[in-house]
């Protein structure tokens, strides 16, 4: 027995590990903790965005409008136990939309006041030819928002986890909803 | 060749004893002003020591530097500590080698890794760093850093009874993203603290979540909207009056009270017990204790069982007991208690309590192959195996390395702040009854969270002897 404990230790210093690094295509879904990642946040925004556009609310809305709709991507309201992030995750969305070409996307409130600055500097230090009008930002007609909740059973080292993202579509004008999504993850997590 | 060999290994040997004293006193000339409070003086003393950094004590010494830099307010310069700090907890792997080295010596040879909640509070004091320079952005990295940590902790243990979910770290997430105006997120972080304190802390530390965190959970929830979730949580806190308030500005300030325990070593007698098939018995009738060992094979039965007793030395925890009874902020008339939020000699005691038996196992095992070899070596050369025995025991040392001059308890208090200047007071209640009090100002901007965080090194007496008493 103690010959063999010292065969063990020996070995494990001789095999000690060292770290290694590979690189994976992002889109390669990779499941280590269980937890919300970036994997999901991708799905849930590929296949809502694909349930809005395909949903008859929209198309409808569309036609009556006989254009683009202009849509601007609001708070999504985190109420899981986890620190999602937010911001990475209302990008996700916007950039969807912005790829559809089904829709226009107007920027958030946290990049408007931004341009807004930028095209009051511009009145007074750029080229008055080049000098960008105020009054002419593109109104959206439409807020995507929405929040998200988890659901946990958690008993003898496995825990089941259902995530649920709901958004709502709704006419600013309005206060119409004109689409509304929900889509679910469900995970079980052996400890 | 034996005379040769018997001069090496004293000489060895005794090295190794010197080297051995417990942590504590090998850095005696830090520690004594340290704790006097002369932080310049302890700086150097600690700086004095430079080939530490790359040495198996990397980590103590960079978070020592760390936290004195911090609480002389050099911020800048302790981050840059303390993110060496972070940066060896990420990249350390076990060496093996050493570990091999330490059944034969003892685990002073390995490099220290840091207990789980020392890497936590390595992010604390640096998040605190980065909210006492302005810095948000920064502190709301660490904030991520210290989630990181946190979800790694829980999935490291499945036992409710281990420390594997910490309440204080995840109200101080709320402080600071709160103080970011990121409400839903400082409301999660609030809820996840206040079940950790029902669920963990009362049980294991016997401390209860603060009032301060059900105000600000209430206050976080009705600020992000979530107006259900307040509701619930004001009925249940019994505040069904409580109206969340913005205040002009607000001051979060800390209490580092005291100073986490010290490892000291205590060794016990084992007899060995050979009768049972296959195993040993390590045995201590007086204190009970019976470990089984094992051992398959006859030829290191008989030889374990030529020896009558062993000593094996383990760490243990001697607490410093806090000076301070207590502390309270006075300002614009009101008083604020500042309230006990994270034990940190609880969880150092209840950590290394909970993996006794893992360092009992170690600790034998170690024994048992010192002994072994001591045994082999005796059939060839009996004067060789005696000194290899001697030599077994002078070198026989528990690891007594842990971070020191972490404080004993963290407590703190919100107060609401007027724009512009104010005065607050800071009263400290001593045992006798006495007050002592520390008198600030703060310039506030309207909207701002201001930080401020307050060391007293002093402890109660203790039966613990530092080496220059």
């Amino acid at each position: 027995m103690l010959n063999r404990t010292l065969l063990l230790l020996t070995t494990l210093a001789i095999v000690s590990c060292s770290r290694t690094v590979t690189r994976v295509s992002p889109d390669t879904a990779i499941d280590l903790s269980g937890r919300w990642n970036d994997t999901d946040s991708r799905k849930v925004a590929d296949q809502m965005i694909y349930d809005l556009f395909n949903s008859s609310d929209f198309k409808e809305y569309a036609r009556e409008k006989n254009r683009k709709p202009v849509i601007i991507v609001g708070n999504i309201l985190n109420r899981t136990t986890e620190h999602i992030d937010a911001d990475n995750f209302i990008r996700k969305f916007e950039v969807v939309i912005h790829n559809s070409k089904v829709a226009d996307l107007v920027e958030s409130s946290e990049f408007r006041d931004a341009l807004r600055r930028e095209r009051a500097e511009q009145q007074d230090f750029a080229d008055p030819a080049t000098v960008k009008q105020f009054g002419k930002e593109l109104g959206a007609d439409l807020m995507l928002f929405g929040e998200m909740t988890s659901e946990i059973d958690d008993y003898n080292n496995r825990r089941v986890v259902n995530y649920v993202t709901t958004l709502f579509l709704t006419d600013i004008e309005t206060n119409r909803r004109v689409w509304y999504g929900q889509h679910e993850i469900k995970k079980l997590i052996r400890n | 060749m034996s005379r040769i060999a018997s001069t090496v290994l004293m000489a060895g040997a005794l090295t190794l004893a010197g080297a051995c004293a417990t942590y504590y006193h090998t850095q005696a000339d830090f520690n004594r002003e340290f704790e006097r409070g002369d932080l310049n003086r302890a700086l150097e003393a600690l700086q004095n020591r430079d080939r530490r950094e790359q040495g198996r004590n990397k980590f103590l010494y960079l978070v020592n530097n760390g936290l004195v830099l911090s609480v002389m307010g050099r911020y800048r310069e302790s981050n840059e500590y303390f993110e060496k700090a972070y940066l060896f907890g990420e990249d350390y792997h076990k060496d093996y080698i050493n570990e091999v080295a330490s059944y034969w010596t003892n685990p002073l040879v390995t490099v220290y890794r840091g207990e789980d909640h020392e890497h936590l509070m390595v992010l604390y004091y640096k998040a605190l760093n980065f909210l006492k320079m302005g810095k948000y952005d920064q502190a709301l990295v660490e904030c991520r850093r210290l989630n990181l940590r946190l979800q790694e902790l829980s999935d490291k243990y499945n036992s409710p009874e281990k420390y594997r979910r910490d309440a204080f770290v995840h109200t101080l997430m709320g402080i600071i993203y709160q103080a970011m105006n990121d409400y839903n997120n400082a409301f999660i972080a609030y809820r996840n603290a206040l079940e950790i304190y029902e669920d963990d802390y009362a049980r294991l530390f016997s401390l209860h979540a603060p009032q301060q965190l059900q105000y600000d959970l209430l206050n976080t929830a009705w600020w992000t909207g979530l107006h259900e979730e307040f509701e619930y949580y004001r009925e249940r806190f019994g505040l069904e009056d409580y109206i969340p308030q913005q205040p002009e500005a607000e001051l979060v300030f800390f209490w580092h009270n005291g100073l986490s325990p010290v490892k000291e070593e205590w060794s016990i007698n084992f007899a060995i017990h050979t009768e049972q098939d296959n195993q040993v018995l390590f045995v201590n009738e007086t204190m009970g204790l019976n470990f089984a060992f094992p051992l398959d094979n006859d030829d290191d039965r008989s030889r374990l069982s030529g020896l009558d007793i062993y000593r094996v030395a383990f760490p243990r925890y001697r607490e410093r007991p806090v000076f301070y009874r207590g502390a309270q902020l006075v300002s614009g008339g009101e008083q604020y208690p500042l309230e006990m939020a994270e034990d940190l000699n609880g969880i150092a005691i209840h950590s290394l309590r909970e993996r006794m038996v893992l360092e009992f196992s170690k600790g034998l095992l170690r024994a048992a192959l010192k002994k072994a070899t001591e045994m082999s070596v005796r059939k060839e050369d009996a004067t060789l195996g005696a000194l290899i025995g001697v030599v077994n025991a002078i070198t026989e040392h528990a690891d007594t390395r842990n971070w020191q001059t972490l404080p004993h308890t963290i407590s703190y208090a919100r107060i609401p702040l007027r724009e512009g200047e104010n005065t607050v007071d800071f009263v400290l209640h001593e045992p006798g009854g006495g007050e002592y009090t520390h008198h600030f100002t703060y310039q506030a901007e309207r909207h701002q969270t201001l930080f401020h965080t307050f060391s007293s090194l002093e402890s109660m007496d203790s039966p613990y002897k530092p080496a220059w008493e």
